[in-house]
């Protein structure tokens, strides 16, 4: 039992962390509450699709799929975002119909059967008991290598000392000669990278449609608050938490499977009668 | 304004038409953006193109042809729009009657509306026994317009899924040795699944003597119906032991299981309701890994449930290059309307609803007599359904096979569909329980 | 006679001199009288529905457009006002003008329960916080189907009127009379103190103002008026049946703030404008091109707030009006002098 939560936790744990990593990142540095960053997870995982089923080949699909993301999201900002960015409730709703937009498009050209995308390893592999399917190992790889390539060059590149400072004080990295805007840019652009590599890595595991986008952005919105607003520590260790909750919640309760959200979501609002800034966030932080 | 303009539109158009008098409007219901709206909207135009081919229906010397109103419940959407749609249709779009509907919850809704018009509505793609149960027997004047045609309620569609079930355990008695097999539930969070589940659980355990399946419950697991990945649901029902899961399922999470099951290849056969694996294109949506999934149906490849069955599955699949899915019964939902306007040679509500409720029809599903709730009865000559196995690529039917449907009384009853073939347990499972 | 003569005197002099002041006669008015224009069903169920949901943006916009308590979960008010009245209709039998004053009250109930432990949380953390709870009243409501119906919902639940027309005039005559109401505890002391407390908590607390106190108003206030909003929804003839698919949504809890964001935050005739504006136009998309409502809604709503990003009806406002420099009194744009003090407002910016 503790062998089967902790394998599925993981997975689950790799792909919230990659969404509420890169959904973090946007908050602290853009301060966009991005409600369409998992619809964009979502359109990552039709590209794959489509671009699977057109027989590039699936190094190729990769490619072209990330970048067409990245572009897109990117325009949307230009466009759409960035000339409202200092209204936050008009950045949120125009987030979320951008969100709607891209259902919709997708709904357009893809219909609304759930599409399937083949396993980049198909097959299952016995883990300490527990039987894991051998693509759930490569979301989990995936998950690994981008998080680990974010944090070298959030810690160990200029460009990420950058971003950090942004993410601290947008004012005062603006004065010590960071050009803000453009970093907010390529920010948004790691966010989009990070949500399409996680719209492709489990595109082969979960079903792939046009709403798949909704329990995600709960989920995520949830770990960013939890582990505090603005840390992306506490984002991956919110994250983590959630996905557990989600999977004990299966595992302990099974007739309450449907419940797994609710819960998470439950130890979410418990988490704040403690700590009201979430786990890791700071108190101060509300006044910059 | 647009609104209005385009009501008064359509009402100049309808007016026009009735006055001609030639037409009877059928609003044809469903998410039409949704394969299951889809297949609604297809099955009507087969049956009304055929009806009007040939000749019409004629009433007290007026031929009359049948024309299909679209109405797009957008039902799959939460919100007011499958109740507008419905009324909308009734008020502007002027149809006579309705056919139909999909979601409970919409449907319950949609039939009230019916009721509120005195509108016929013949439902064609929902189960759940209230929609009927509680409103024709309890107050008939208000709700005697509705009548299903498809799918039978879910009581019977459980009972089939029980017998499904009875003869996966069966299987494994017989093949594997396994003398009490042990049962897992996993089974969508819906309404309409939760008298299946406790009906299953509770019966599991019981020995087979005293009406049981004579295994052992080891678990029941209720995933959300928009869930988009059941792999931890699978392990735990692994981890439990299970040899055989009964499966529940009428949404997407029915192509989420079939793909995890084969994906990780757990070694439960999966058995039960899976609407989605009753689709034409179940191999695709589970990327091939949703093989030797069985589950309560209603058409299968070669199977001729009566004689009007392989007729229809062919022009449905010449036409629209797929097996009809059971929302498409809303072909025989339009043909049983005619029958009845025939008998009644009247277009009047109570007279077409006197001739409905003595409906004596062969239709593709079976022979279809209502009973007193407005239910097509369930059983041996009548309507039975099939149990749909997915082998070599395409569904067959594993079911009614052999079946004595009253073994104790009826001994001599033995009833095999021509064109069924048996159930087979899943390669790896077998390969797994072999020899254990 | 005399009072007659008041009348004219005052529309003439306080309503007709403003252009917004003569658009929201002719709205009311317009209301009041479309059922001597039309009694189509299908346009008075959309009036109705309309109706509904301004009541239920106002109620948002008065928690998050006015103190700034972002609410993304505002389902759970509309959603427990819609159950409580469904449950007490449908078990008890009771009529819907028992019914819907205890789904009022359940709501505010709810707002308060809401309220108290958000009163620590501050902005995002408040508005994810609040995401969550029509989400796990789902949940709970999934768990009891015996009681709440489970997935499928409530029906058997009472109708408010036998015709259509008397249910539309109770409907629109209690949503005009609401927001009336609403206007006024909105340009009150009251409504000050909310826009203070958006605008500078911290300021507010050190004049003296016990902005607890206010905030736990404005959310037993607004989960009243989205209670009393989901308690007639849910008798109405538009929803027939009460399921947590609809009014527990995510989509439900979206919708106030896609309205009032819409029309304009923190006006209570912003949110008005964005329901009237938006519903009509996504009911009749669903007719005329159901394929592509949403995308079309989606791009409507991303272009009006890209160009008018305080909101439609706010941009209408500063276009047709403008506020004197000195006196600080609304003029039409068109006149040359304030109509209160007379000072020159040519060649200034709106």
């Amino acid at each position: 039992m503790v062998a089967s939560i902790l394998v599925n936790g993981l997975v689950y744990s790799g792909v919230y962390a990659m969404l509420a990593l890169g959904f973090g990142l946007v908050f602290g540095v853009g301060r966009v509450l991005n409600l369409a960053h998992t619809a964009f997870y979502m359109v990552a995982a039709y590209g794959i699709f489509y671009f699977a089923s057109t027989g590039f080949g699936m190094p190729l699909a990769v490619v072209l799929t990330t970048l067409g993301i990245v572009a897109a999201g990117i325009a949307v900002y230009k466009l759409f975002i960035e000339p409202v960015r200092e209204m936050e409730a008009t950045v949120l709703i125009a987030t979320l119909a951008v969100a709607v937009l891209l259902q919709e498009l997708v709904l357009v050209f893809f219909g609304n059967e759930p599409r399937h995308v083949p396993p980049a390893l198909s097959g299952f592999t016995q883990v300490v008991g527990v039987r894991v399917g051998n693509q759930e190992m490569v979301t989990l790889v995936v998950a690994a290598l981008s998080l680990i390539g974010a944090w070298f060059l959030l810690s160990r590149t200029k460009l990420g000392l950058a971003i950090r400072a942004a993410a601290q004080d947008r004012e005062v990295a603006n004065l010590m000669g960071i050009n803000v805007n453009q970093v907010t840019a390529i920010v948004m652009g790691l966010g989009l990278l990070l949500a399409a590599l996680a719209g492709i890595a489990v595109a082969p595991l979960f079903t792939v449609e046009p709403g798949m986008w909704m329990n995600p952005l709960v989920i995520v919105l949830a770990a960013v608050v939890l582990g505090g607003l603005g840390s992306l520590k506490g984002s991956l260790i919110g994250a983590v938490i959630l996905a557990f909750a989600e999977v004990s919640v299966v595992f302990l309760v099974p007739g309450g499977s449907y419940l797994r959200t609710a819960i998470a979501l439950l130890i979410m609002v418990c988490v704040f009668f403690i700590r009201p800034e979430g786990l890791f966030g700071s108190s101060i932080a509300e006044e910059r | 304004m647009k609104s209005l303009i385009c009501c008064l539109v359509f009402s100049v158009f309808a007016l026009g038409l009735s006055v001609s008098g030639q037409v009877i409007r059928i609003g044809v219901v469903g998410p039409m953006t949704f394969i299951q709206g889809i297949h609604h909207w297809r099955g009507a135009t087969l049956a009304a193109d055929e009806i009007n081919a040939a000749g019409g229906i004629t009433v007290g010397g007026t031929t009359y042809t049948i024309e299909l109103v679209r109405v797009d419940s957008n039902e799959m959407q939460p919100g007011p729009d499958a109740v507008s749609a419905v009324e909308r249709a009734i008020t502007a779009s002027k149809v006579d009657f309705l056919v139909g509907g999909f979601r409970t919850e919409a449907m319950l809704a949609m039939t009230e509306v019916a009721a509120d018009y005195k509108k016929i509505f013949l439902i064609a793609g929902a189960a759940d026994d209230g929609l009927l149960k509680g409103r024709v027997d309890k107050n008939y004047n208000r709700y005697k317009y509705l009548f299903r045609i498809t799918p039978v309620r879910s009581t019977y569609l459980a009972q089939v899924s029980f017998i499904l079930l009875r003869d996966v355990v069966e299987t494994f008695r017989r093949e594997l040795g396994i003398s009490q097999p042990k049962i897992a539930i996993v089974a969508e969070q819906a309404a309409w699944a939760n008298m299946i589940v406790t009906l299953v659980a509770l019966q599991a355990g019981t020995p087979v003597d005293k009406g049981g399946f004579g295994g052992q419950h080891v678990g029941t697991w209720r995933p959300s119906a928009l869930a988009t990945s059941v792999a931890a649901e699978l392990t735990a029902v692994e981890r439990a032991g299970a040899h055989i899961v009964f499966t529940v399922f009428s949404g997407p999470v029915g192509v989420v299981f079939g793909r995890d099951w084969g994906r990780l290849q757990v070694p439960v056969a999966a058995v039960g309701i899976n609407v989605e694996a009753q689709a034409q294109g179940w191999l695709d949506a589970t990327g091939g890994f949703g093989a030797y999934t069985a589950t309560a149906g209603i058409y299968a490849t070669g199977v001729a449930v009566t004689e009007a069955t392989l007729p229809f599955i062919e022009k449905f699949q010449a036409e629209f290059g797929e097996l009809p899915l059971f929302t498409a019964g809303t072909y025989d939902a339009l043909y049983i309307l005619a029958d009845a306007i025939r008998r009644a040679d009247s277009l009047q509500t109570d007279a077409v609803i006197s001739a409905l409720e003595t409906t004596d029809y062969v239709s593709t599903l079976g022979r279809i007599v209502f009973d007193e709730l407005h239910d097509p009865i369930w059983g041996p000559d009548y309507i039975t359904g099939l149990g749909v196995q997915w082998q070599d690529g395409a569904p067959k039917a594993f079911w009614p096979r052999e079946w004595q449907p009253d073994p104790a009384k009826l001994p001599d009853l033995v009833i095999s569909t021509p064109g069924t073939v048996p159930y087979v347990i899943p390669p790896w499972v077998k390969d797994h329980w072999q020899g254990k | 006679m005399y009072y007659g003569r008041y009348l004219l005197r005052y529309l003439q002099n306080e309503i007709l001199v403003l252009p917004s002041r003569v658009i929201v006669l002719v709205f009311v008015a317009s209301l009041v009288a479309f059922p001597l224009i039309s009694q189509d069903p299908n346009l008075l169920r959309m009036l109705i529905v309309t109706a509904l949901f301004s009541l239920y943006a106002v109620s948002w916009d008065l928690l998050s457009g006015y103190t700034g308590q972002i609410s993304l979960g505002h389902a759970l008010f509309f959603g427990s006002g819609a159950y409580a009245s469904a449950l007490l209709s449908s078990h008890l039998g009771l009529p819907p003008y028992a019914t819907i004053p205890a789904g009022a009250a359940v709501a505010t109930l709810a707002g308060l329960l809401v309220g108290i432990p958000c009163l620590r949380l501050r902005k995002h953390y408040l508005a994810l916080a609040t995401l969550a709870f029509p989400i796990m009243l789902t949940g709970l409501v999934l768990a009891f189907p015996g009681f709440s119906g489970g997935e499928g919902g409530i029906w058997r639940i009472a109708r408010l009127t036998s015709t259509r027309i008397e249910e539309y005039y109770l409907i629109v005559g209690v949503m005009l009379v609401a927001v009336f109401a609403l206007w006024k505890v909105a340009g009150s002391r009251v409504g000050l103190i909310f826009h203070s407390i958006r605008e500078d908590e911290t300021a507010a607390r050190a004049l003296g103002i016990n902005t607890v106190r206010y905030k736990l108003f404005a959310f037993a206030l607004s989960g009243f008026t989205a209670g009393v909003a989901g308690a007639l929804y849910a008798h109405s003839s538009a929803a027939r049946i009460v399921a947590p698919g609809v009014v527990l949504s995510l989509f439900m809890s979206f919708q106030p703030v896609i309205w009032t964001i819409f029309g304009g935050a923190a006006t209570i005739y912003g949110p008005i404008t964005g329901v009237f504006i938006l519903y009509p136009l996504l009911d009749t998309l669903n007719v005329v091109i159901p394929k592509y409502r949403m995308l079309v809604f989606a791009l409507l709503v991303l272009f009006i707030l890209r160009f008018m990003p305080h909101g439609i009806s706010t941009w209408i406002r500063d276009t047709i009006e403008r506020v004197c420099p000195s006196c600080q009194v609304r003029n039409i744009a068109t006149r040359r002098a304030c109509r209160a003090c007379g000072v020159e407002l040519r060649h200034m910016q709106p």
